[in-house]
């Protein structure tokens, strides 16, 4: 009797467990983000999560079949976080940096981190050539605006070691003395440049004077998807689907919600 | 922690290289700065009361306030009217160079004209007595008998003045400028090592400022033989 009343509850166990397998059947992912970081991540006025971060991790979660939860996270403890397996994911605009590859691993990129150059318009620069390399002499008397010991200031170091370079302390002196006319660009990173100077009041005469410079030498490898190591199985298929979003311009329609050029 | 002497002999010749802008600073804004100095001096011992009064606004207003502020103020605050960027003056307040130079002269100019008021007011009265009796002039008895002793009275704090106005050169590094202290700041930003380089820094300053009180130790000495050979 008590073996027969064992072997049901065994039983029941048995098919409750199955069916809790079942219902989980779809991944769950969960998705670290500091939530306040616009235009990547942030909350919109109503309390939804919105922002470029935001859209990847869904577009990847819909791509691999797995059901998302965002976890809000500051983001001096998000490694810290993720190595404690409080969430799975870092999607929250993280450059790969070595430092960091020691801790965790990384997806392929889905966002750049490159250098633009910000000029008058009406001054007509002409700074580059049709392959996209800088020509040195056209940079002769124009003073260039970079923040001190930038990535921006070490391109231009060894790149153009004869350009005139002005080293600024903050990003906003960087965009006051472009209007004064103390300089004639500045070089910094484009999304910056967009959001608080381009499309400003102040910024209205002025334009990217040129392409997007990314050589990986000084601008790092770029943003992916931080998890913890030991998940190659993960990461194989996070690097697919970042793939088809970039070759279906997934990507790139993400970015043009916030931005007027793609970003990865 | 580690001392890392490579990195200082690397550094203080780099630095080295801003000397020449810290001293162009000093000299310049000493020089323009003594010069107001002198106007804000006599518009204030004039005895006339609408000149008197922008002077001590004027000091007051100068000695009132931070000077890394009054550099703020003329390098990024000027700039937003369009009256300065179309002035003549453009041409000065465009360079980083002009703004530091104007700054550090106004600045200097309020407190150097209260240091020389003290000078002048520190001559004894009996000697103005006395060259009035011999007859000179009001002019003639400052050119000749107030202003040498009023100089010489105020050497001691102007030299101090000249110190602290070599230090503040270094508030030229917040708006752009490359002086030593601007060379000092772009290398810790390279190197993250602020002890190494700032401390070498300081080292370059202790013996700017030992050279000036020197040469001002010199000149005082000097002026005051005629005490020293009484005694």
């Amino acid at each position: 009797m008590i073996k027969k009343i064992t072997q049901s509850l065994f039983a029941v166990v048995c098919l409750m467990t199955f069916i809790g397998i079942g219902t989980a059947s779809a991944e769950k992912l969960r998705v670290g983000m500091e939530c306040t970081y616009a235009p990547f991540n942030f909350k919109n006025e109503n309390g939804d999560l919105m922002g470029y971060d935001v859209d990847v991790a869904r577009g990847v979660a819909g791509l691999i079949g797995a059901d998302l939860e965002f976890v809000c996270q500051k983001w001096d403890g998000m490694i810290p976080a993720l190595l404690a397996n409080k969430f799975d994911l870092v999607v929250a605009s993280m450059s790969i940096t070595d430092k960091r590859l020691e801790k965790m691993d990384f997806s392929d990129t889905y966002r750049i981190s490159v250098g633009r150059l910000v000029g008058k318009k009406s001054a007509g620069l002409k700074l580059f050539d049709s392959t996209d390399k800088p020509i040195p002499a056209n940079f002769a008397d124009l003073k260039v605006g970079v923040e001190r010991a930038s990535t921006y200031a070490d391109w231009f170091k060894n790149e153009l070691p004869k350009a005139n370079v002005v080293l600024y302390d903050t990003n906003e002196s960087l965009y006051l003395d472009l209007v004064n006319g103390r300089t004639d660009m500045i070089m910094t990173n484009p999304m910056k440049a967009h959001l608080r100077f381009l499309s400003k009041e102040d910024g209205a005469g002025f334009e990217f004077v040129s392409p997007q410079i990314d050589e990986r030498k000084y601008f790092g490898i770029g943003v992916g998807i931080g998890l913890r190591k030991g998940n190659d199985e993960l990461k194989a298929r996070l690097n697919k689907a970042i793939k088809t979003l970039t070759d279906n311009g997934y990507l790139e329609s993400y970015a043009l919600k916030y931005f007027p050029f793609a970003i990865h | 922690m580690i001392f890392d002497l490579e990195l200082i002999l690397d550094s203080i010749p780099q630095m080295l290289m801003g000397l020449g802008l810290t001293l162009q600073l000093l000299f310049l804004s000493l020089a323009l700065g003594t010069a107001l100095a002198i106007i804000l001096l006599l518009m204030r011992i004039s005895g006339r009361w609408v000149l008197a009064a922008p002077a001590m606004a004027y000091i007051y207003i100068f000695r009132g306030t931070p000077i890394l502020v009054q550099i703020f103020i003329i390098y990024y605050g000027l700039p937003q009217l369009e009256l300065v960027r179309e002035s003549i003056l453009w041409p000065i307040l465009r360079e980083p160079f002009g703004c530091a130079i104007v700054a550090l002269s106004l600045n200097t100019g309020a407190y150097v004209s209260e240091i020389f008021r003290g000078g002048v007011l520190g001559v004894d009265r009996g000697l103005k007595e006395a060259a009035s009796a011999l007859g000179l002039s009001a002019r003639q008895r400052f050119i000749y008998i107030t202003a040498p002793i009023a100089i010489r009275l105020s050497l001691p704090a102007y030299s101090n003045d000249v110190v602290s106005l070599m230090k503040s050169t270094a508030l030229a590094s917040t708006i752009t400028l490359l002086d030593m202290t601007g060379i000092a700041r772009t290398i810790v930003a390279e190197t993250y090592a602020p002890y190494e380089v700032f401390l070498s820094l300081m080292v370059i300053y202790l013996v700017l400022t030992w050279m000036i009180q020197r040469s001002f130790g010199w000149i005082e000495k000097r002026m005051s033989r005629h005490v020293r050979s009484e005694i």
